[in-house]
């Protein structure tokens, strides 16, 4: 059999305000609720709870067939609470069907794995536990931010009790093999890698609509084909995502929503495939082969490192910067300000301050609440200079 | 093989005699441009200590002259040299105030018709020992510029009848009446370079006679080339000149030899800004800047260094607000001075209210210092990692200068950042896109 195992991420962060050095000591609130919450609205009304509906819909017509998994950060979690109630709703409407799996990740969505490991914890911690007060679950595979990861991290969390981890399939490390298959640590360690197939997702995600794509337009049948294809050759077929692919990346008169409605019944039609879960694919496949990635791999552009969060000295000073603040913070025993600093951990902020496709104009690479980079790096090293004057006062 | 293009360029200001970037980027073009076509360059004065090879450069002030007694031919009648002679340079023309007060208006000589004709009087009583001393002037432009403009037209006129040429390329309004006649009379299509405009050195509602030559120059040329695309959208608005036939140009830069000093004092941060002091500049947005960030930043110092007629204004308000002591005016200064006031340099601050290029900020640039500057500048094109403000926008400027003087990050990324966009500004790829899109259209 091959599965198609299908992860969504859900993350939205709070992104801070404009925030001029004028009010460093005297202005103690950060978050630019007013952006957030419209942008909450925008992309609930869009993405989340129409694409929610249509999953509900198909699970059950397919009566438990069609299987997915998301990973949805704390603080996007918190932001349904705060400005849409009914998107944690129509969520726990579907984890009720027993067709989806919700993954743990770091509350905050952070990079505090390569910063603190004690930090990394909590956060891993404090998801798991928000999950379970909501859904009433509790994860067993694991994603990390943006697909960070590494021969450590998959040790480390190994050794946290999960037993599986998702992370990018990168050519350069698997030297011709293929993604399909659940992989293993150098180490042997007991936790399954699971390896995005970034080909066919990618021809969801991103080129589903561009019309220059030589296999424009993509439908469902002809997805389903090549998905098929690699029957006797793939246990899994990995198809990771960003869940804004639905309506907000791809805008419903794409056809993405028809797309994805006739999906499954094309993939079904072939007797060899099924869907499955993360946890479920660790439990029905063998580790077939060692994935080795000694250095840090994300699932960002073409070089899938982590360069587009800390490549310039701007983000390596404020990632330096909020992570020295650790003990400071830690020390005042305030659940407030240790709940702020978590929200100032949260990876957008230094990919705001990407300069990596900058200087060739490609200003809407990003996509970003600021002007330029310099804009939210600027905002924000302000903003944490007023919290480090309220942490250490 | 087709044999190389001739291209007769007109221009005012040329090294060493410099005032603002039109000689610079007058001759960096040139050097530039002489290797794709046979050049000619025409100004008013040259200077035998810039050794020119690859084009030939004729400074009117070099045209031998005998002052005859009672003698009263035409200037016209007089011309009759052999030009290769001048081109060996004498005189140094110093001490220079190209930027007349715009309030002064001693010109009549050339007269415009406000139609969209231009319609230029005869000169028949610019005799030529009068010419013969205005070229000898050490001030290039002055309060009888227009007279200089009209000796100018004369004689280049005059020359070009023994010089051979395809294309007229002029450099600002002051060689523009010469290049409308020279096309009037030989039909030799013209480029018309603009470096800056009445627009932005006045105010974009000036409708004076320096106006006016500069519309009739871009009316009757056949290319108009901006120094950047900001000037060439307030050609359009300003001007009503057709966009298509409009191609910005970016200036290039010659590379420094670039150092760091140490401060006396390592504590101090130095905002430097480098110009005329002049309404174009935006001095009074310094001062609005400074006061909002010493709040913050006690240690900031200010410096100042250029003349001009708000100089005196600002200093006066500067004292007013009690920031004597976090500014510093350093008079007109040397490029040796230049070098060692940006070499201590921390951020360097240009808030022109119009600025068709700003070469300035170029030049901080290449010290390694991070340039905050206005986004109503032609240089903020070419520099992506600059931090940019509205010239209004005192409160941004404020947090700009704020968060490059503390946040090191910040200042080495747009440092590092800005080196690597340096590399691509040089004048072989300006000479290029004149060369390709304006000069082979022609021939």
């Amino acid at each position: 059999m091959t599965s198609v195992c299908f992860y969504f991420q859900v993350h939205q962060p709070f992104r801070i305000k404009p925030y001029s050095f004028e009010e460093i000591g005297h202005n103690h609130f950060y978050e630019y609720d007013t952006q957030n919450k419209s942008i909450m609205e925008k992309v609930s009304n869009k993405c989340y709870l129409t694409t929610n509906k249509l999953m509900l819909e198909l699970i059950k017509k397919h009566e438990g067939k069609f299987r997915i998994s998301y990973s949805i950060s704390g603080v996007c979690l918190e932001q349904f609470e705060l400005y849409k109630p009914e998107v944690i709703q129509s969520f726990k409407d579907l984890v009720a069907t027993g067709c989806v799996e919700i993954l743990a990740e770091t509350y905050y969505h952070s990079l505090s794995f390569f910063y603190s490991k004690r930090e990394f914890e909590r956060q891993v911690q404090k998801h798991a536990d928000k999950v379970f007060t909501l859904f009433g679950v509790r994860p067993t595979v694991f994603r990390n931010t943006e697909l960070m990861f590494s021969n450590e991290v998959a040790s480390y969390v190994s050794n946290m009790g999960y037993k599986g981890i998702i992370c990018e399939g990168v050519d350069r490390l698997l030297q011709g093999r293929t993604p399909n298959f659940v992989y293993q640590t150098p180490a042997h360690e007991s936790i399954g890698l699971l390896l995005k197939n970034y080909s066919l997702s990618d021809d969801m995600a991103f080129r589903f609509s561009n019309r220059e794509w030589k296999d424009f337009p993509l439908t469902a049948p002809k997805f389903a084909r090549w998905v098929h294809s690699t029957a006797g050759n793939a246990e899994t077929i990995n198809l990771f995502m960003d869940y804004e692919t639905f309506g907000e990346h791809q805008w419903p008169e794409t056809g993405i929503f028809d797309f994805l409605e006739y999906l499954p019944t094309e993939i079904l039609k072939h007797p060899d495939f099924n869907f499955k879960t993360p946890s479920e694919i660790i439990d029905s496949y063998p580790k077939r082969d060692v994935y080795d990635v000694p250095y840090p791999t994300s699932w960002a552009d073409s070089e899938r490192d982590l360069s587009a969060w800390l490549e310039n000295r701007m983000q390596q000073q404020a990632l330096h910067s909020v992570y020295s603040l650790e003990e400071s913070v830690l020390k005042t025993g305030n659940a407030d300000l240790l709940h702020t600093w978590g929200k100032l951990q949260t990876s957008d902020h230094f990919y705001y301050m990407s300069t990596k496709f900058w200087s060739d104009g490609d200003v809407h690479k990003y996509f970003s609440p600021f002007d330029s980079p310099y804009d939210a790096a600027i905002f924000y090293m302000n903003v944490l200079s007023d919290f480090k004057s309220t942490v250490e006062r | 093989m087709k044999s190389k293009l001739k291209v007769l360029t007109l221009g005012w200001e040329f090294p060493p005699l410099l005032t603002g970037g039109l000689g610079i980027a007058c001759y960096g073009l040139a050097k530039a441009l002489s290797k794709l076509v046979d050049l000619t360059v025409i100004v008013p004065q040259s200077n035998p200590e810039l050794p020119i090879e690859s084009f030939q450069l004729i400074g009117l002030n070099h045209i031998p002259f005998t002052r005859e007694e009672g003698m009263q031919e035409s200037l016209l009648e007089h011309l009759q040299y052999n030009y290769e002679d001048f081109a060996t340079v004498k005189k140094i023309g110093i001490d220079l105030n190209p930027y007349p007060s715009y309030q002064t208006q001693v010109y009549r000589e050339i007269s415009i018709s406000k139609n969209q004709t231009l319609h230029l009087e005869p000169i028949v009583e610019l005799k030529a020992s009068e010419a013969y001393d205005l070229f000898q002037d050490k001030d290039i432009y002055g309060p009888n510029i227009m007279r200089k403009v009209a000796a100018y037209t004369e004689v280049v006129c005059r020359l070009a009848e023994s010089i051979p040429f395809d294309i007229i390329h002029c450099h600002d309004w002051i060689t523009f009446a010469a290049g409308i006649k020279l096309k009037e009379k030989t039909g030799k299509p013209l480029v018309v370079h603009i470096h800056s405009l009445e627009s932005d050195r006045v105010h974009p509602d000036a409708r004076n006679d320096v106006y006016y030559l500069e519309q009739a120059g871009m009316q009757m040329a056949d290319k108009v080339l901006p120094v950047s695309q900001f000037t060439a959208e307030n050609i359009v608005q300003f001007y009503g000149i057709d966009p298509n036939k409009i191609i910005p140009v970016h200036n290039g830069i010659e590379p420094v030899r670039k150092f760091r000093s140490k401060k006396e004092n390592p504590a101090e941060k130095w905002v430097v800004f480098l110009g005329r002091v002049t309404r174009q500049k935006g001095p009074f947005m310094i001062l609005e800047t400074a006061l909002k960030l010493v709040k913050r930043m006690p240690n900031v110092k200010f410096y100042v260094a250029g003349l001009g007629d708000q100089l005196g204004h600002l200093k006066y308000l500067v004292e007013q607000t009690g920031m004597d002591k976090y500014f510093v005016f350093t008079g007109f200064i040397s490029k040796k001075e230049v070098g060692e006031l940006l070499s201590r340099a921390d951020v360097y601050f240009m808030p022109s209210i119009s600025e068709p290029f700003g070469l300035s900020a170029l030049e901080a640039a290449q010290f390694d210092v991070p340039c905050v500057i206005s986004k109503q500048s032609g240089v903020s094109e070419l520099m992506p990692n600059a931090l940019k403000a509205d010239y209004w926008d005192t409160n941004k400027f404020s947090d700009l200068l704020y968060a490059i003087l503390n946040f090191d990050g910040i200042s080495e990324t747009l440092v590092s950042l800005t080196r690597k966009d340096l590399e691509k500004i040089n004048w072989d790829r300006a000479a290029n896109t004149v060369f390709e899109k304006v000069y082979q259209e022609f021939s």
